[in-house]
């Protein structure tokens, strides 16, 4: 199956309530089919821009990786659903490369690698 | 005839001297001599490593807004080209792609360069605001 990432922006809430949106989705993931590898929490800050969404304008917000495993079917009803949820400010799903393009840079070879590099 | 290509090839042998050694045929009267300076095949004992742009060794992402910033003007937020940033043209797309990606998803602004970012060293050959 291919592996994706979805970049999650939520609003500003208690963490409580954080928690409670983050177990919704991930659970919504698990119930169509998706495997989820990983999260992360990519901390509280300031959006670079106001975003308006659900009738509200958004100054901060929370950062999210999840990165799972999933058919390419689910992602139109996926996507959906995370528009329809009044929490979050800005879902994203990304297709993740495993393999790294044989095209070498300047004539630099670069030695394979399973993962794109996330540090 | 033939006393008049005779004459011809003896005033062509005089006229070249020096030339007579090469039109003997090859090894048959003279054998190779021990020091041999016929170029050797072998790689360039010169060449230089290939230089690189920056971000040869470094792979592109759209959540490392940090290193993004840099190839950003800080006035305007605007993307520089590649004759200011100094890449090489894989790199250079896959900086313009990470960024318009960040944009897009709500990690990077459009209009100006994060402040925190505003103080990291200069990369690009053009002037920052002091």
């Amino acid at each position: 199956m291919p592996r994706y990432e979805l970049a999650l922006i939520m609003k500003a809430m208690q963490r409580a309530e954080t928690a409670a949106t983050l177990r919704r989705t991930v659970e919504t993931l698990m119930e169509r089919g998706a495997v989820v590898r990983h999260m992360e929490n990519l901390g509280e800050r300031l959006l670079p821009y106001k975003i308006s969404k659900h009738n509200q304008r958004h100054t901060r917000g929370s950062y999210f990786l999840i990165d799972f495993h999933a058919a390419p079917s689910i992602l139109p009803g996926l996507l959906d659903h995370l528009d329809r949820d009044v929490d979050v400010v800005r879902p994203t799903v990304l297709k993740k490369d495993t393999e790294v393009s044989g095209k070498t840079c300047c004539g630099h070879s670069r030695s394979t690698s399973q993962d794109t590099a996330r540090k | 005839m033939f006393a008049l290509r005779g004459r011809q090839s003896l005033k062509r042998a005089v006229c070249h001297p020096g030339l007579t050694s090469l039109r003997s045929p090859a090894g048959a009267q003279n054998p190779v001599p021990q020091d041999d300076h016929t170029p050797v095949k072998m790689e360039n004992p010169y060449r230089q490593p290939e230089k690189g742009c920056v971000l040869c060794s470094t792979a592109v992402d759209f959540k490392n807004v940090q290193l993004l910033s840099q190839f950003v003007s800080p006035h305007t937020g605007r993307i520089y080209g590649r004759h200011i940033t100094g890449l090489c043209g894989v790199k250079q797309r896959q900086v313009s792609k990470a960024i318009k990606k960040a944009i897009s998803m709500g990690f990077m602004s459009v209009t100006h360069k994060h402040p925190q970012f505003m103080r990291d060293p200069n990369i690009c050959n053009i002037k920052s605001i002091e």
